[in-house]
């Protein structure tokens, strides 16, 4: 049972909490959805090691963005939820130190995927955050090999990992290290969080990415 | 520029009728009347004639001159014999005014005052003097004056119809100007419209000639590129912030309305792209748009140095021919049904 992957969902809206966790319930393996709530403070009642699904506009106008970094700083495993799919959040949010940004309109597969790798300390990267990240034109963004951006932008373009492993005639194992690759060089920029260093840790020590490269 | 055109006419008239009136009418008179001040009033009127030859006479020259006039009226006048004020021997009585007017006619103001100013003179002097007859005397003034108020007045009404006229003749240039403004810029509209409307006129022709069927596959492929097309061509002029998105998402409407599943994603931010560009850069998205079924998703991602439009679409068919571009690279590739197709423009 210790290797069951357990979630919150922080949310304002019922359905989108009733939603995820049927999404959660019905995946395979399932994902026990272990509490939800409309106030970030329900996220500290679930054990540490449970991934958080936080909602970033709970109510107010400005996003949670404090309610985010006090969580990650506690080395809690968050994936943002947002409805909203501007590149300057979502940057942000990776600079806090989520493992994750989905927005929306990205449907149940991508949420589950990114709940699994979240509970395993890994970052998933959907597509539109991908598009983010090959759009950042931001003075600190890190340097990315061609390979590397052209996987971005192929995985932001089609959503497709076959597709982009087809035309890009790599393993899909190669497509998701690349992806993998580009969200450590991203975890090594910026204020340090607990999840980002054991990202960045992480992948050095499975040889996926080498001091150097950072 | 009338102002001054009125002014000139009438100053070179006015110096004519100074000439005739000095050399014709008062020349005579006065050898027969000689008297030294007579001719130094004479002299110094002669002297004035100068100013009649500049177009249009700054204050500098144009006030002195009248006191110089002035001087010339009281001289003149006080130089007369007895009791022949405003009779045959006052030459200079008519002339004075002229001068006032040769040297005034821009300010009439200035002018009433000098033309008071040497009538009152005269008169004192001719009260002064006594034994005049007052009713040669009056007859005098008023015809001399009258005539020469006149010419004052109608100096003024000939400058404001000159005016209004110079309006006029503005307003209509302007006119023109904008007529023709219009009629270039439907004209532009017009070839730029027939330009682009690319697929949509062979179409209609040959529907009409009735050499292709609407019922055949090929031709209602043709038909949906037309139909894409059209839209974009119809966005292409809104004014809206962010274009190139406006005419993408255009196109992916007329892709909805076929009955396609289309996602628009979007990322970085808005950059200017010229016409042309946008032109090329949305065409083979369109294409693919127009030949998809199914699901299809269409990106656009502006990064610093590029614009990158992409389509992944369910696309069984063939592609259109979708021409050669000039100003961005297009790559379009098919994998295992599904079509892919993109348009890189370069920023920098």
């Amino acid at each position: 049972m210790a290797d069951d992957v357990t979630a919150v969902v922080v949310d304002d809206h019922p359905v989108v909490r009733a939603g995820v966790a049927h999404w959660l319930s019905t995946a395979q393996p399932p994902i026990a959805l272990v509490a939800s709530g409309e106030d970030p403070e329900v996220a500290w009642t679930a054990p540490a090691e449970s991934v958080v699904v936080l909602d970033l506009h709970l109510g107010g106008a400005a996003p949670a963005m404090p309610a985010l970094r006090r969580l990650v700083e506690a080395g809690r495993k968050v994936v943002v939820y947002s409805m909203r799919a501007d590149d300057d959040t979502a940057l942000q949010c990776l600079e806090i130190g989520a493992l994750s940004y989905l927005t929306k309109s990205e449907g149940a597969d991508h949420l589950v995927q990114a709940v699994r790798a979240a509970a395993a300390g890994q970052s998933y990267t959907p597509p539109a955050l991908a598009g983010a990240l090959a759009g950042d034109r931001s003075e600190t963004r890190p340097a990315l090999s061609p390979r590397e951006t052209e996987v971005l932008v192929e995985w932001f373009q089609s959503e497709s990992k076959e597709f982009v492993a087809q035309r890009l005639n790599i393993t899909l194992s190669t497509v998701n290290s690349h992806l993998e690759r580009i969200r450590v060089k991203y975890a090594a920029i910026g204020r340090q969080a607990p999840t980002k260093a054991a990202l960045v840790a992480r992948a050095i020590q499975d040889g996926l990415i080498g001091l150097d490269d950072l | 520029m009338t102002d001054h055109a009125v002014f000139a006419t009438t100053r070179r008239v006015l110096l004519v009728v100074v000439v005739v009136i000095q050399l014709g009418l008062t020349l005579p008179v006065l050898v027969t009347h000689s008297r030294e001040a007579s001719w130094v009033a004479f002299v110094l009127l002669s002297s004035v004639l100068v100013a009649g030859f500049v177009a249009e006479l700054p204050a500098v020259i144009a006030l002195p001159g009248t006191a110089l006039v002035l001087v010339a009226s009281i001289l003149a006048t006080t130089a007369l014999p007895h009791a022949a004020s405003f009779g045959p021997a006052d030459w200079a009585f008519g002339l004075v005014g002229w001068y006032v007017l040769l040297l005034l006619i821009e300010r009439p103001k200035v002018a009433m005052a000098a033309l008071a100013a040497h009538i009152a003179f005269s008169v004192a002097w001719f009260l002064h003097d006594g034994n005049g007859d007052l009713g040669t005397a009056g007859v005098v003034i008023l015809s001399g004056t009258s005539l020469q108020i006149g010419v004052l007045v109608m100096t003024r009404v000939l400058v404001r119809d000159a005016r209004l006229a110079a309006e006029a003749a503005a307003e209509h240039d302007a006119a023109r100007t904008r007529e023709e403004l219009a009629r270039q810029r439907e004209q532009d509209l017009r070839t730029g419209f027939a330009g682009q409307l690319g697929a949509v006129l062979p179409l209609l022709a040959d529907l009409a000639d009735e050499v292709v069927s609407a019922a055949d596959e090929p031709t209602r492929l043709r038909c949906s590129v037309a139909a894409v097309q059209l839209r974009r061509l119809f966005a292409e002029n809104d004014e809206v912030p962010d274009p190139l998105l406006h005419e993408l998402t255009a196109c992916v409407d007329v892709a909805e309305r076929r009955g396609v599943v289309v996602s628009l994603a979007v990322s970085g931010t808005a950059t200017p792209v010229p016409t042309e560009v946008r032109r090329e850069l949305v065409a083979p998205m369109a294409q693919a748009l127009a030949a998809a079924d199914g699901r299809a998703k269409v990106s656009l991602l502006r990064t610093a140095d590029e614009v990158r439009v992409a389509v992944v679409a369910d696309a069984p068919g063939v592609l259109p021919d979708g021409g050669s571009p000039a100003l961005v690279t297009v790559e379009t590739s098919v994998h295992s049904g599904l079509v892919r197709s993109e348009a890189r423009w370069r920023t920098t």
